[in-house]
C-alpha cells in the first residue's frame, strides 16, 4: 500500500515537473501577432514582414503581421502597449515611438501610451536620415546650406511627413545644432513630402535614404549630408553632420521589436534568441537588401541603451520645438 | 414645427456646440491660421445657414405630417446593429452575428425557426469564411472560442 | 509613335502570356468581389492582399494588384445601383441615380451602362497614360499647395450643383460635412480636435464609415420598417439591357467623365474620390433635363462611373513616370515594386520596359476581362433583388458592419457607421440631401491643409495665390463660374418680378 502510494507520489511529481518543464519551453505554442502601427507598404510594414517570416522559421510558429493604423502610429502602439504580456503580441515600432507620448504631454493631454509600457527586445534596422535638395538648387554642400540659412533665417523651406514626425524632428535637431532657423511646411506623409520637394514647392527635405536613392541616382536630387554616426553605405561621398561639426544632429529612422511590459523573462529570452537567429538568416538579408535597408541588429543591453539615448534626444527635441503658436 | 425648422435648428445647435468646443484651440492669425480657425469659421457658416433655414422654413411640411411609421422597426434595427458592434470584439464575430440575425430574422421578421437558424448560421460562418479566410481580414474570435 | 507601338507590342507579348493573364484575371475577380462588398474598397483590398504577392515576381504582383484596384472600381457600382449601398466611397454618387433607375425597373440598364462606361473610361485613360505619362507627370508635379487649394475651392463650388432640392439645404449639409471633416489631429499644429481621447479618431471620421452609414444603413433603416417592402420592380430578361435612347443619353457623359476623371486622377493627393462627385455636378449642370437627376437620370450613372475608372489610371501617371505616389493606393503599389527589387523612379520606364509596358497592356486586357465578367453577371446580380427583403436587409446590415470593420480593423469605425446611419435616416425624413455631407467631409481637411501649407510656404502672404500662374488661373476660373452662377440666380429673380408686374398690369381693368 505505502509503496504504491510512494510510487504514485513519485509519478505525479515527475509528471508535474515534466509538465512544468514543458510549459517553460512551450512558448511559443500558438501563433504570434506582430502589430505594425503603420499602413501596408510603408517602411515599418516592409521591415516587419521579412522579420516575421524569418521569426516563423526560427520559432516554428506562424507570426502574423497585423496593421493597426491611425494617428501617426499611436493607435497600434496603444493597442500593443495594453495587450496581455504573454509574448503572443509583439510590436514593430519606428523611432516615432518616443515622440508621440512627448507630443501628447506638450498638449497637456493624457498620453495614448507611455514608453514604459513597452519592453525593448531588439533593434532591426537604423537608417540615418539624409538632407536632400534639388540638383538645381544653389547649395552644393551642407556648409553652403547652413551658411545660407544663417544669413536668411526662416527663408529656406523644408517639407516633412507631419508635425512632430520623424522627418520633422530630424530637421529640428539640425536646426538646434547649427543654430539656424528654417521654414517648416508639414505634409501628409513621406510621399507627399517628397513630391513637394521634387515639384519645387519646398527647398529641402530630411528623408530616409531608401526612398530618395532612385532620384539621387537619376540626377534629380542631391544629398548634402547625413544624420548618422557613419556614412550611408549607398552614398559614400555624403558626409555626416557629425563630421561637419554638429554631433548633436544625430537621427535615425529605426525599426525595433517591442513587447508589452511584464512579459516573462524566459519568453523575452526566447524572443531575443529567435530574433538573433532570424536576422542572420540569408533570406531575411536578401529581403532587406531589396528594400535597401541595411540591417543594424542590437539587442538586450545594447538596444536598451540605444533606445534610452534616442528617446532622451527626441524628448528634448520635442520640448524645444514646443507648440507652433507658442513661438511668436 | 416644420422639417426645415427642425433640421436647420439642429444644425445651428451643433454649430454652437462646435464653436464652444473651439475655445480651447488657438485661433492664430490671418497669416497663420491656428488649429481652431477653420473649425470656428465653418461653424459660423453652418450657424448662419442653419438660422437661415429656420427663418424661411415656415412653409415646409410639418413635422407631424411626415410618415414616421417605420420608426419602431428602424429603432429595433439600430439596436441590433449596436449590439452587433458592441459584441464584435467582446463576444467575437460569429456569436454576435448569430445572435443579431436570430433576433432580426426570428423575432422581428417572424420567419420560421428552421429558416431563421439556417440563415443565421449560414451568414455568420459564411461571411467569416469569406472575410477571414479568403480575404485575410482578421475577424475577432471571442471568449467562446469561435 | 512607332516606338510606342513597338513598346506596346512588347507589352502585349508579356501581358498575354498565360501566367500573367491568369494573375490579371484573379486580380479582376478579387477586385470585383472587393468592390461589391460594402465598405471594403480598393485600398483595403490591395493592402490585404499585398503580403500574398511577396512570393510572386514583380510583373505578376503588380498586375494582380492593379487588377484588384480597377476591378473594385467596376464592382463598386453593383451594390450602389441595386441596394443604394456604396461599394466603396467613390461609388456614392452612383447610389443616387443608379438606385432610382433600379426602382423604376431599369437596374439591368444601369448596371450595363456602368460597366460599359467603366470600360470605355478605363481603356481610353490607359491610352492616355501610355502616351502622355512622362509630360503629364512633370506637369502634375508643379501642382503644389496653392494650386491644390484653388482646385479644391473649385470642387467646393461643385457642391452647389450637386443636388436638385433647395440650394440652402444642400449648402447646409455641405457645411455639416465640412465640420465633420475637422475631427482628428491637425497636421499643421499637432492638436487633437474633437477626438475626446479616442485615439482612433486621430485620422478623422473615415470616408468609408461615413458613406456606408449615410447611404447604406440609412437606406435599410428607412425601408425595412415600411408596411410594404420597397417596391423594386423585378425586371424581365428583355429589359436587362439599356434601350437605344439610354445608350444615346450615356455617350456624352461617358466621354466627359473620362476626361474629367483622368485629369483629377493625375493631381497628387488623395482626392481621387471627388472625381465622381465633380462629374455628377457637371452632368447635372450641362443636362437638358436637370430635373431628372435624383430620379434616375442615365447621365447620373454614366458620368460618375466613367470618372471613377479613369481617375484610377490617372493616379498611375505620377507613380509610373516619376516613382512618386499620388495617393495611398499608388503608395502601396510602389511598395510592392520595391519589395520585388524594382526601384520605382523616373528611370522605371527605361530600366524596366517589360514591366512598364506589360503593366499597361495588362490594363487593357484587364478592362476587357472586367467587361466580360460584369455584363453577363448583370442578370445574376439583378436576381439578388428577388430575395425577400426581410432576409436581405439583415444580410446587408451584417455585410456593412464587417465591410467597414475590414478597412481598419477598428470597432470605432463601425460605431461611426451606425451613428451615421441613424443620422442619414433622420435627414431623409427631414428631406435633406446626404451626398454633400460626404463631399464636404472629404474636402474640408484637404482645403484646410493646402491653405495653411500655402501660407507656411509664403510666410503668411496671401499673394502667393496670385503670384503663381496656375493657381491664379484656377482661382479666376472659379470666380468666373461663381459670378455666372450668381448672375443666373439674380436674373431669375428679376425675371420673376417682371412677370409679376406684367401680370398685374394685365389684370388691371
Amino acid at each position: 500500500m505505502s509503496r504504491f502510494r510512494i510510487a504514485l507520489a513519485l509519478a505525479v511529481g515527475l509528471l508535474g515537473m515534466a509538465g512544468l518543464a514543458l510549459a517553460q519551453d512551450a512558448y511559443p505554442s500558438r501563433p504570434i501577432t506582430m502589430v505594425v502601427p503603420f499602413p501596408p507598404g510603408g517602411v515599418a510594414d516592409l521591415t516587419a514582414r521579412p522579420v516575421a517570416a524569418a521569426m516563423e522559421r526560427t520559432l516554428k510558429q506562424p507570426v502574423g503581421v497585423v496593421n493597426k493604423t491611425g494617428a501617426a502610429g499611436a493607435v497600434g502602439m496603444q493597442f500593443a502597449a495594453t495587450s496581455k504580456p504573454d509574448g503572443y503580441t509583439l510590436l514593430l515600432a519606428l523611432s516615432s515611438i518616443s515622440i508621440i507620448p512627448e507630443a501628447d504631454k506638450l498638449f497637456g493631454r493624457p498620453p495614448a501610451y507611455t514608453v514604459d509600457q513597452l519592453t525593448p527586445i531588439a533593434l532591426i534596422s537604423a537608417d540615418p536620415t539624409v538632407l536632400v535638395v534639388r540638383t538645381e538648387s544653389p547649395w552644393k554642400s551642407a556648409k553652403d546650406f547652413i551658411e545660407d540659412a544663417r544669413q536668411r533665417p526662416g527663408q529656406i523651406s523644408y517639407s516633412s511627413s507631419g508635425i512632430y514626425g520623424t522627418l520633422h524632428m530630424a530637421m529640428e535637431l539640425l536646426s538646434h545644432a547649427a543654430g539656424i532657423k528654417l521654414r517648416h511646411v508639414p505634409h501628409a506623409g513621406a510621399g507627399p513630402a517628397l513630391t513637394a520637394l521634387l515639384g519645387g514647392h519646398v527647398d529641402a527635405l530630411a528623408s530616409g535614404p531608401a526612398v530618395v536613392l532612385p532620384h539621387i541616382k537619376s540626377g534629380k536630387l542631391r544629398a548634402l549630408a547625413g544624420w548618422g554616426e557613419s556614412r550611408v553605405a549607398a552614398l559614400p561621398d555624403v558626409p555626416t553632420f557629425k563630421e561637419l561639426g554638429y554631433p548633436d544632429a544625430e537621427f535615425y529612422i529605426w525599426a525595433g521589436v517591442f513587447a508589452p511590459r511584464g512579459t516573462p523573462e524566459p519568453v523575452l529570452a526566447r524572443l531575443r534568441d529567435g530574433l538573433r537567429t532570424a536576422v542572420a538568416d540569408p533570406e531575411f538579408k536578401g529581403a532587406m537588401d531589396k528594400i535597401e535597408t541595411p540591417i543594424a541588429f542590437k539587442q538586450g543591453e545594447d538596444f536598451a541603451r540605444f533606445f534610452a539615448a534616442d528617446a532622451r534626444r527626441l524628448a528634448e527635441g520635442v520640448r524645444k520645438v514646443g507648440r507652433v503658436e507658442d513661438k511668436k | 414645427m416644420t422639417i426645415d425648422r427642425a433640421g436647420g435648428g439642429g444644425l445651428a445647435l451643433l454649430a454652437l456646440w462646435v464653436l464652444w468646443e473651439c475655445r480651447r484651440l488657438p485661433l492664430g492669425s490671418w497669416h497663420e491660421p491656428g488649429a481652431g480657425a477653420f473649425p470656428a469659421a465653418l461653424a459660423l457658416v453652418a450657424l448662419g445657414l442653419g438660422l437661415a433655414i429656420v427663418a424661411v422654413g415656415g412653409r415646409a411640411t410639418r413635422l407631424v405630417d411626415v410618415d414616421w411609421r417605420e420608426t419602431p422597426r428602424a429603432l429595433v434595427i439600430v439596436a441590433a446593429g449596436a449590439f452587433l458592434t458592441f459584441g464584435l470584439e467582446r463576444l467575437g464575430y460569429r456569436p454576435s452575428v448569430l445572435v443579431a440575425l436570430l433576433f432580426l430574422v426570428g423575432a422581428v421578421e417572424r420567419r420560421g425557426l428552421v429558416p431563421t437558424v439556417a440563415f443565421a448560421v449560414g451568414m455568420a460562418w459564411g461571411s467569416f469564411y469569406l472575410f477571414n479566410t479568403l480575404l485575410k481580414v482578421p475577424l475577432p474570435v471571442g471568449p467562446l472560442g469561435f | 509613335m512607332l516606338e510606342t507601338l513597338q513598346n506596346l507590342a512588347l507589352g502585349f507579348g508579356v501581358a498575354l502570356q498565360p501566367p500573367i493573364l491568369l494573375y490579371a484575371f484573379a486580380g479582376c475577380v478579387i477586385g470585383t468581389l472587393v468592390g461589391v462588398l460594402p465598405g471594403v474598397g480598393p485600398l483595403a483590398g490591395i493592402s490585404l492582399l499585398l503580403p500574398a504577392t511577396f512570393g510572386l515576381d514583380a510583373t505578376r504582383a503588380i498586375v494582380l494588384l492593379a487588377g484588384i484596384y480597377y476591378g473594385a472600381m467596376y464592382g463598386g457600382s453593383t451594390t450602389s445601383i441595386l441596394m443604394r449601398i456604396p461599394g466603396e466611397a467613390a461609388s456614392v454618387m452612383t447610389c443616387i441615380d443608379g438606385y432610382a433607375m433600379a426602382r423604376k425597373g431599369r437596374a439591368g440598364a444601369a448596371l450595363a451602362i456602368a460597366a460599359v462606361g467603366s470600360f470605355v473610361a478605363g481603356t481610353v485613360s490607359v491610352v492616355a497614360l501610355m502616351l502622355l505619362a512622362p509630360p503629364l507627370a512633370t506637369f502634375a508635379l508643379r501642382l503644389g499647395p496653392p494650386e491644390n487649394f484653388a482646385l479644391l475651392l473649385l470642387g467646393l463650388l461643385v457642391l452647389a450643383y450637386m443636388s436638385g432640392g433647395s440650394m440652402l439645404k444642400s449648402l447646409a449639409m455641405a457645411a455639416l460635412g465640412l465640420m465633420l471633416g475637422m475631427v482628428g489631429i491637425d497636421p499643421m499644429s499637432g492638436y487633437f480636435r474633437f477626438a475626446y481621447g479616442v485615439v482612433e479618431l486621430g485620422d478623422g471620421i473615415g470616408v468609408v464609415p461615413l458613406a456606408v452609414g449615410l447611404f447604406g444603413l440609412a437606406e435599410v433603416l428607412a425601408s425595412a420598417g415600411q408596411p410594404t417592402p420597397p417596391k423594386v420592380q423585378k425586371p424581365k430578361l428583355r429589359e436587362l439591357l439599356p434601350s437605344r435612347q439610354e445608350w444615346r443619353d450615356s455617350m456624352a457623359p461617358i466621354g466627359r467623365g473620362t476626361v474629367l476623371g483622368f485629369l483629377i486622377g493625375i493631381v497628387p493627393g488623395s482626392a481621387h474620390i471627388i472625381s465622381s462627385f465633380v462629374s455628377y455636378a457637371v452632368e447635372r449642370r450641362l443636362s437638358r433635363h436637370p430635373e431628372e437627376f435624383g430620379h434616375g437620370a442615365v447621365a447620373g450613372v454614366a458620368g460618375p462611373e466613367s470618372a471613377n475608372n479613369s481617375a484610377t489610371s490617372g493616379a498611375f501617371v505620377p507613380m509610373l513616370a516619376l516613382g512618386v505616389p499620388s495617393g495611398p493606393i499608388p503608395a502601396v503599389m510602389l511598395a510592392a515594386l520595391m519589395v520585388h527589387g524594382v526601384s520605382p523612379g523616373p528611370l522605371l520606364i527605361q530600366q524596366q520596359p517589360a514591366l512598364f509596358w506589360g503593366f499597361i497592356a495588362s490594363m487593357y486586357v484587364g478592362n476587357v476581362m472586367l467587361l466580360m465578367l460584369n455584363l453577363p453577371m448583370v442578370g445574376l446580380f439583378v436576381n439578388v433583388l428577388r430575395i425577400p427583403y426581410g432576409l436581405l436587409y439583415p444580410a446587408i446590415l451584417v455585410f456593412c458592419v464587417v465591410g467597414v470593420y475590414a478597412v481598419n480593423g477598428s470597432v470605432v469605425d463601425v460605431w461611426i457607421a451606425v451613428t451615421m446611419g441613424v443620422l442619414g435616416w433622420l435627414l431623409r425624413k427631414l428631406d435633406f440631401e446626404t451626398a454633400p455631407i460626404v463631399l464636404g467631409a472629404i474636402l474640408a481637411p484637404l482645403l484646410e491643409m493646402s491653405l495653411r501649407q500655402s501660407l507656411a510656404m509664403s510666410d503668411g502672404h496671401y499673394a502667393i495665390f496670385v503670384a503663381r500662374p496656375i493657381a491664379a488661373v484656377l482661382l479666376a476660373v472659379g470666380a468666373a463660374l461663381l459670378l455666372l452662377g450668381l448672375r443666373a440666380w439674380i436674373a431669375r429673380g428679376l425675371d420673376w418680378r417682371e412677370r409679376l408686374a406684367l401680370a398685374e398690369k394685365g389684370d388691371a381693368p
